[in-house]
Parts: C-alpha cells; structure tokens; sequence
C-alpha cells in the first residue's frame, strides 16, 4: 500500500517540467564543454565537470525543497530578506573581493558567495509573501508603501555594487508582483510610460515627435477611461511631458564625453574596441553558424577564441555558431515550454501567494534569457546577466535550481491539497 | 481580495494575466528569433566570410617610453626593440597530436651554434597557459636575438600559432653611470598591482623601478594605443580592418635631466667600483644635481634582458655584501663628522657666544677634561679663535663651544640648513631623513638599550659624531651655507618635454629651508670654509683649485672602533659666488682630506674647465 501511495504521489510531480529543466541543463554542460575545449587537462578542473557537479548539487537542494511546506516558506521569508540585507551590506562596506573592482563576493573559503544572488530569492519570497496578503491598487497609493520599501534597499545595495543589470532584475519582480497583485495591464502601461517618452524622445530618429505624440495621447485616452485620482493623474501626465522634454533637455547638457559613455551603452558597436569588440566578435560568431551551425566542437576554431567570456555570458554564441538558427529557436522553444510549464501551476491554486512566487520566478529566469540573448545577437548594452542553466557559474546555477526547487514544491503541494 | 469581485472573478481574471504574460514571452521569443534569423540567415554569408577570412583581432600599440637626457641634451636612457617569441594560442592546433608535434619541434629548433632555443619547462608553461589565455601572446622566448628571430621565421610554416612580437626595452647606452639616480624599469609585480597607486597598469607592463624611472613612471609612459587587424590563419597580421580607426599611442614625455654627463663621467671614474661611498654635485643656487655617484654600482641593463640572465644578475647584486642596490647618496645615512662643526660654530656665531676673539680658557692639549672623562683631540693645536678652529678641526675648542651653545640652538641652526629629520623631497624614491638628536628625541630612540641623555654627550655632538645624515644633506648644507640665501629642493628634473619637443613642464626651484644668518655668521664662516682650503696647515687643502677660491670642510666619522674612518669632504666653490657645491664620502677609507679631498677637487676641477670650454664655444 504504502509504495502505491508513493507512486501515486510521485506522479503528481510535473516531469515534463524535470525533463525540460535536465534537457536545458544538459544544453549548457554541452556548449561549456565545446567552448572551452581542452584535451590533456585533469576532469576535475574542466568547466563542464564542474557544471555538472554544479548542478547536481543544485538539484539534490532543488529535490529537498519539494517537500517544504508552503507555510513555512512564508514564514521564513521575512527572516531571509534580513540576512540578504546583511550579507549585501557586508560585501559591499566590509568583505567585498575587490577583483575586478566590483564588490560582488564574500570569499567562504571553499566557494565564493555571491550575496546579489540569495538576495533574489529572499526578495522573491518576502515580496511575494507580502502582496498575497496586501493587495495594491493605484486607487489607494498607501498600498504601495511597504512593498516599495522592501524593494528599495537591496534594489539600492545591488546597485551600489555596482551591478546594474541585477538590480533590473528586482524592478522586474516588483513590476510583475504588482500585475498579479492587482493592478490591470492598462494600469502598468501608465506606471511604465515616463519610460518610454524618455525613450521616444531619446532616439534621434525622425518620426520622434509623431511618436511622442501618439504616445501622450495613448496615455491621455487610458487616465480618462482609468478614473484614477485627480493627483495620480497629474502626476503621471506630468512625468510624461517632463520625461519627454527634460531628457532631451538634460541630454544636451551633458558633456560630449558624458553622452559618448551613455551612447556606448546603449549602442556597444559605436565603439567597436570597446565594449563593441565583443558584440562584434559575437555577431560574426552567431551569424556564420547559420541555418545549421558548423557543427559541435567547431565553433571556437574561428572567433570564439576572441570572446573572453565565452563560456559564461556569450555562450549563446557558442550556441550560434555551432548550431545555427535550428540550435538558437531549439532553446528557445525549450526556454518557452519551460515557462509554460512554470506558469501553468497557477491555474491548480487559488493561493495568490503561490501565483505571485511562480510568476516572480519565472520572470526572474525570463528576464535572464532576454537581457543575456538580446546582448549577444547586439540588441541591448552588454551587462553580465547569465542565460540559466547555459552559462557557466556556480552562484547562478544554483539559484537557478533553487528557484527550479521552489516551483515544483508548489505544483507539488498545490495539486496535493 | 479586491473589492466587489467574487473570488471565482479574481481567479478568472488572473488567469488572463498570465495568458497575457505568455503572450508577451511569445512575442520578445519571436523578436529574438527573427533577429536570429535575420543574422543566420539574411546575413549569413557575409557573416561567414568574415569569420572565415577576416580574422580580426585586437592589438594593442605600445606608447614609448620617454627617454632621459642630461642637461645638454645628451641621452642618458633610449629604448632598443626586444624580439619576444610568442604562442598565439587560436592558431595553435587544436588536436592533442598536432600539439604534442608542434611541442616537439619547438623542442629541437637549434640556433647556429648548436643550442636550442627553448627549454621544454619554459616551454611546458607556455603550452599550459595557452589553454586559458586565447586572446593574448604568450611568451615563450624572451627577448630574443636576431638570430634567434631569423631561425624561428625560417620555420615560420611548420610552426602555426608561434609569432614574434617586438616590444620596446629600456637601454642605458652608459651602463651603470648614474645608475641610481636613473633607476630602472621591469616587468609590474603581482605585489605592485594591487596598490592603488599603480591603478591602471596592466599585467606585463613594465614600469619604472627606482630612481627617476620610479618617480616620473606616469610621465614617461605615455598612453597606448589600439587598433584592429586582420590576421591570418597563422595568426600572422594582414592588414587592418576597415572603417574603424585605431587610436594611436601617445608617447611618453622626455626628461631633460639637471645631470651633466660630463661631469657624471669624472665623479664616477674618481670613485673606483671596489669602494663603498657616494658623491653629490649640486648647485646651491637652484638645487639642481649635477652628479651623483653611488659606489658599487649596478648595471640597469640586466633588467632588460631575458629572464634567465635578469635572475642571475639581481642574484648577483641583491645578494653581494657591499649592497649595489642602495643609492648610498640619499639613502645612505652616516655620522656628520667634523663637517658639523660649521653648524656648531654658525650657532655660536648667530646666537653672539661665539666671536673671531673669543678664546677659551683651556687650550687644546691633545685633550679635554670633562668630569671624570677625558676626551682627546686628534692633534696639539694650542689656542684657537672659531676660524683657526675650523681650519685645523680642533674638537677641544668646540667642545667647550657645544657646552656653552647648547644642543637646542646647534639644532635649530642645522636645521636651517637642510639637517634633521625631514627629507628634503628630491625627486627619486628612497631618500632617508637624517637626526639631530636632542635630549627628549636620543631618550625616546635610546629607550630600549636604556641609554639616558647625558650633558656630556653634547661634547660629541658638537664636533658630529651622533647625529645622521645623508650625503645629499652635506651637499646642501655647505652650498647653502655659502649661498646664505635658502635651501633649495634637491631635484633631477629640468624639463619635460613631448615627443616633438615642446616644453611640458619646467621645474621651478623651490626655498625648502630658510638657509637664514646673520650677515657677521656669514661672514665668518666663509673665512673659517677658505682657510680649511687656502691657509697653511687647513685640513682640506688637498681639495683646491689653482684658479678658483674654494671653501671646503673636511671630516673623519668614527663608526667602529679599530676600523678607519669613514672620509667625508664638503666643498663649494667659487666660495663667494657659490656655482657648484660637492660631498663626498668614502666609507671606512681614512681622513677626509687625504681620500674624499681629491675626488671632490676633480669633479670641481672638470665643472671649471667645462664651463671655460663652454663659454669659448659660444665665443
């Protein structure tokens, strides 16, 4: 009886998530193997062998977590955000690895501990456990109050890091947070659109003034139909007109070497010994993988060799140039199915708690993907996201399978309940 | 939950939510996905044709770094091209055959003569660290010789992934003239990477070590350039890229130093190699260094050269007893010796104890009787007024001076002029600060060996055995007791100029010290200098010039019993019109007239004749 029980239990795992997670992790053990091939070395220095170690571990961890209750992962929230609170204080006023003159690490000895990394997870669990309870809504802006507050510090202490690109992942959990919380589509477009008059009024292209406009009365239309309180919307048309004009404005108060450095950012190819080197380096190397790749083991051959972090955050380069376009849409759908699955969870529970954790992890490993392969195909400045489970790196895979761990403890106590 | 929504509402409505953030995970996937189509596809050919030809790496272009020249414009530091064989590690074979092949045949390559150019550890490292380091050379052969070079292009086709890159190494076309005041440069340390001051450097730059190699190590380096090239498949450049400009490298500013070759040149040949001492030429007008000796010598050359010989080098002259290393005429701290007694006697003179007539009661003897001890003079001068004094360097007579001017005042005065114990800042790394010791300072340094300050103690300090200094303090200090008009900054830097030429900075002189008295002290003591040079039985007449009025002051330092004395000798000359001041010491040789007195006569006598020469040049 009991091992029927078991079995009966077993079943309402999601294995299609498992498989899909081992299938991406299998991907990344792969193309670190091929990126950073080396024939007479010793197994156990090579950077596929201690990926794989990397992910086993990750997924006994990932394996413990499922039985976890959900209650107590709420009650345990609020005390890890502290010691994330802490641990980013520590490295960055105390014990930070000046290596590379970023304060990232706190050396343990036997691993480095990258505290941006747990802070992710506790913020996640903190801000999730908080909004299930508190519902926003832009009609009572007090509701805004603690969540923002418990975004803002280790959004601040990340960014002091400095480590810009981490700290947009934050924004990003906050704003999804916000969607399953109660706030509607139309309200995020309002709450995104001073962001995208700055945009619109950025790029010196053409139709900006068009653009802009349409934009304006875009978010017009949506205040009238949204009813929002009279100062709310002030505020936001407000920011609007400002945004547009002002940072125009305070574009051409820079000085030449200041929007230089801004337009390098933006745009890495317009400095191509710089940053650009390597998105240029990457180009070459994705665009002449294509329809079909050149083959496993033959990429680095030609250009690989040029990017220096090609096992870690170009790999999707790799990927490119050993498998074409046929490799790159392959990952991406598994990346699509994987959120998918991920997703789906929701629709077994009622528990806001559980579907604001599920939607904050899987925006957590969305925004990865998108930041990291828009990087190397050159559609966004370089930042140092890693793509998950294909990047080499020990701190990233493991929070990857941690958040892998949450997620199947959730479909597996919500389907049980 | 919300307000006036059922809790089937509420999930329906999430629902959508997250139908509508697939939607959106759709979309940015078909954004990504046509991109990659549009690189893979759309552009794939020309994509693959640049991976496939145009192999473009990034070279960084070396700025040089900026030489040094004496003060008449003749070079003292160039550079020379040092041949660097190297692995380019993306041309290496990939598989372990076509390594282990390629290993064997670097292995046995023999230059003419039979040798071989690599040993296969050097080499080992060198194929280890090309599995981690793809981007860069890595050396193998270090600066290597033409014929070297000429044997491995030779077998250029057999060797993919071997290339030659020239770098540029510093040349000291006199070897180790000036060798401390110049420095020397060498590959930046794992140790000196991490201090703040050396932010910026990179792995592998060579930077300045010591001397004004150290000191001006910003300024000569200049800024490297970068461009992008394309290579071919054996890693061997064949041309740039188009539409991207490199950045050229800006070279490194020139020195134009205050040392005058000519005069380096006779310092350095009156000081042999075997002895330990030092010698400073300075003018005490502006504090220019016209020569400075440090005897023994390195040759800045060895550090230039490639490993094996740099290491047994430094070997040879980190681990010598008469430590080369040390730049003993700013580092090296002695007794002043007899050469204090014109501080002692310039105190007495400022503060009114002393007078050309003032005689004291007890004659020298050979001796002075002090309490319970009997302190000896080194001769029978009978009774001596201040200049008499000086001239013979009788220690009775300013014994009994110290006791009636008192430490506090000698003190001050040396400090006046340069003594003590701060640095006068020249500008080379190293410089020691000297000691005037005082009762509070000599207990506190004493307090260990539990030594208490004593009145009789002022019996020595006041003919200089007990306080510290340096060459350079000596130098300065009977410059400017000549000059009267302050003490200027020692310094080596005249100009610096750009690559072309211009003028980038002059160094402006600068008052470190008062350098102040009385128009009387001044007086006296330029009396007391001429007749140690001029006058019959002066210790320091072995230093004179036939044509020029030199005022001198010798010195005997006693630093050991049973050994000689170390020979000090202080002299500035035209005496009333000061152009050039010299101190010289010789450790352990003996009295200062009779050794030091000679080698500083023919650096001023050479000073005198150049400037002749010179001035019938410009006639």
């Amino acid at each position: 009886m009991k091992s029927g029980r078991f079995l009966d239990q077993s079943l309402k795992f999601d294995w299609l998530f498992i498989v899909l997670t081992v299938a991406l992790m299998s991907c990344g053990v792969t193309l670190v193997y091929s990126a950073t091939l080396a024939e007479d070395i010793s197994v156990f220095d090579m950077f596929w062998f201690k990926q794989i170690v990397y992910f086993v571990f990750g997924s006994v961890f990932a394996g413990a977590l499922v039985f976890v209750k959900i209650s107590w992962l709420k009650r345990v929230a609020l005390p890890l955000y502290f010691i994330a609170l802490i641990l980013l204080c520590v490295v960055l006023f105390i014990a930070g690895d000046v290596v590379k003159g970023a304060g990232r690490w706190i050396d343990l000895g036997i691993f480095k501990l990258q505290p941006s990394e747990f802070a992710k997870i506790a913020y996640l669990l903190t801000i999730s456990s908080w909004l299930s309870k508190h519902p926003v809504s832009l009609f009572k802006m007090k509701t805004f109050v603690v969540p923002l507050l418990l975004f803002v510090v280790p959004f601040a202490l990340v960014l002091k890091q400095p480590d810009l690109s981490t700290a947009l992942v934050f924004i990003a959990v906050t704003m999804v947070g916000f969607f399953f919380a109660g706030l509607t589509l139309t309200d995020m477009f309002l709450i995104v659109s001073p962001l995208l008059s700055v945009l619109f009024s950025h790029s010196q292209a053409i139709g900006f003034e068009v653009l802009w406009g349409v934009l304006i009365c875009v978010v017009v239309f949506a205040l009238v139909r949204r009813r929002l309180p009279k100062v709310l919307t002030g505020i936001i048309l407000l920011a609007n007109i400002l945004a547009g004009y002002a940072s125009s404005m305070a574009w051409n108060m820079l000085e030449p070497h200041q929007q230089k450095r801004v337009n390098t950012f933006l745009d890495p190819m317009s400095d191509p010994l710089g940053d650009g080197y390597q998105v240029l380096q990457s180009l070459t190397a994705i665009g002449s993988g294509g329809l079909t790749g050149k083959g496993f083991g033959n990429g680095t051959q030609t250009n690989l060799a040029f990017l220096p972090e090609e096992h870690t955050d170009f790999i999707f380069s790799v990927l490119g140039e050993q498998f074409g376009f046929a490799g790159c849409a392959f990952v991406l759908c598994l990346y699509a199915l994987f959120l998918w699955r991920a997703t789906s969870i929701c629709k077994q529970t009622s528990d806001p708690f559980v579907t604001l954790m599920v939607m904050g992890a899987s925006t957590i490993f969305l925004f990865h993907i998108l930041v990291n392969i828009a990087m190397t195909i050159g559609l966004m400045p370089v930042t140092g996201l890693p793509l998950p489970f294909l990047s080499y790196g020990g701190s990233f895979a493991l929070t990857c399978m941690v958040l892998v761990g949450f997620l199947l403890c959730l479909r597996y106590q919500a389907r049980r309940r | 939950m919300l307000k006036g929504m059922s809790e089937n509402e509420v999930l329906q409505n999430r629902n959508w939510n997250v139908l509508i953030y697939m939607a959106g995970v759709v979309i940015l996937f078909a954004i990504l996905l046509m991109r990659l189509f549009s690189l893979q596809y759309t552009h794939y050919d020309e994509n693959l044709q640049r991976s496939e030809n145009n192999r473009i790496r990034k070279v960084v272009l070396t700025a040089e770094r900026g030489y040094i020249y004496d003060r008449n414009g003749e070079v003292l530091v160039r550079n020379r091209p040092s041949y660097q064989i190297a692995l380019m590690s993306m041309n290496m074979p990939r598989k372990k055959a076509g390594r282990d092949s390629l290993f064997n045949r670097l292995l046995q390559i023999r230059d003419q003569s039979g040798e071989r150019l690599f040993d296969s550890l050097s080499l080992d490292t060198a194929f280890q660290r090309s599995r981690w380091i793809k981007n860069r050379p890595i050396r193998m052969l270090e600066d290597a010789s033409a014929e070297q070079v000429a044997v491995i292009e030779e077998h250029s086709e057999e060797l993919p992934g071997v290339v030659t890159v020239i770098e540029s190494r510093r040349d000291y076309p006199y070897g180790t003239l000036a060798s401390h005041a110049l420095g020397y440069t060498s590959e930046i340390s794992e140790e000196q990477l991490k201090l703040p001051e050396y932010e910026g450097y990179t792995q592998g730059d060579r930077i300045g070590q010591k001397g004004l190699e150290q000191f001006y190590d910003k300024e000569f380096r200049g800024k490297n350039g970068m461009k992008l090239v394309e290579v071919n498949a054996s890693g061997r450049e064949v041309g740039t890229v188009d539409g991207v400009d490199g950045t050229a490298p800006v070279p490194g500013l020139r020195l134009v130093s205050t040392i005058d070759l000519r005069l380096q040149k006779v310092a350095e040949e009156a000081i042999p190699d075997s002895a330990k001492g030092a010698l400073v030429a300075i003018d005490p007008r502006n504090g220019e260094i016209l020569a400075m000796v440090s005897s023994p010598r390195l040759d800045p050359n060895i550090f230039s050269l490639k490993k094996r010989e740099r290491n047994k080098g430094w070997a040879h002259v980190a681990l010598d007893s008469m430590r080369p290393l040390t730049n003993r005429a700013i580092s090296g701290t002695y007794p002043p010796a007899s050469v204090f007694k014109l501080v002692t006697a310039g105190a007495g003179l400022e503060n009114g104890i002393l007078t050309e007539n003032k005689y004291y009661p007890k004659p020298c003897t050979g001796g002075y009787q002090y309490g319970a001890r009997y302190q000896k003079c080194w001769g029978t001068h009978g009774n001596l007024n201040v200049v008499n004094a000086i001239r013979l360097s009788c220690d009775v007579f300013f014994y009994q001076a110290g006791l009636d001017i008192d430490m506090a005042r000698i003190n001050e005065f040396g400090r006046r002029f340069g003594l003590g114990e701060k640095p006068l800042g020249i500008d080379i790394p190293g410089e020691k600060a000297g000691w005037l010791p005082d009762s509070a300072s000599f207990n506190q340094r004493n307090k260990r060996l539990g030594w208490r300050w004593a009145r009789g103690l002022i019996l020595n300090l006041s003919i200089g055995q007990g306080q510290i200094v340096t060459p350079l303090q000596q130098a300065t200090l009977i410059g400017s007791l000549a000059t009267g008009k302050g003490v200027y900054r020692p310094h080596f830097m005249k100009e610096l100029r750009d690559s072309q030429g211009n003028v980038v900075r002059r160094y402006e002189p600068e008052i470190v010290r008062p350098g102040n008295m009385k128009e009387y002290t001044h007086r006296v003591l330029l009396a007391a200098m001429d007749s140690v040079v001029n006058h019959p039985g002066g210790t320091g007449k072995r230093g004179g010039l036939p044509n020029v009025r030199v005022g001198a002051k010798t010195g005997s330092g006693e630093w050991k019993k049973g050994e000689k004395t170390h020979a000090w000798y202080a002299a500035v000359a035209p005496l009333y019109d000061p152009e050039i001041a010299v101190a010289v010491i010789m450790e352990a040789a003996g009295g200062g007239g009779a050794v030091s007195g000679p080698i500083a006569k023919k650096v001023m006598q050479a000073y005198f004749e150049n400037k002749e020469k010179d001035e019938e040049g410009e006639k």
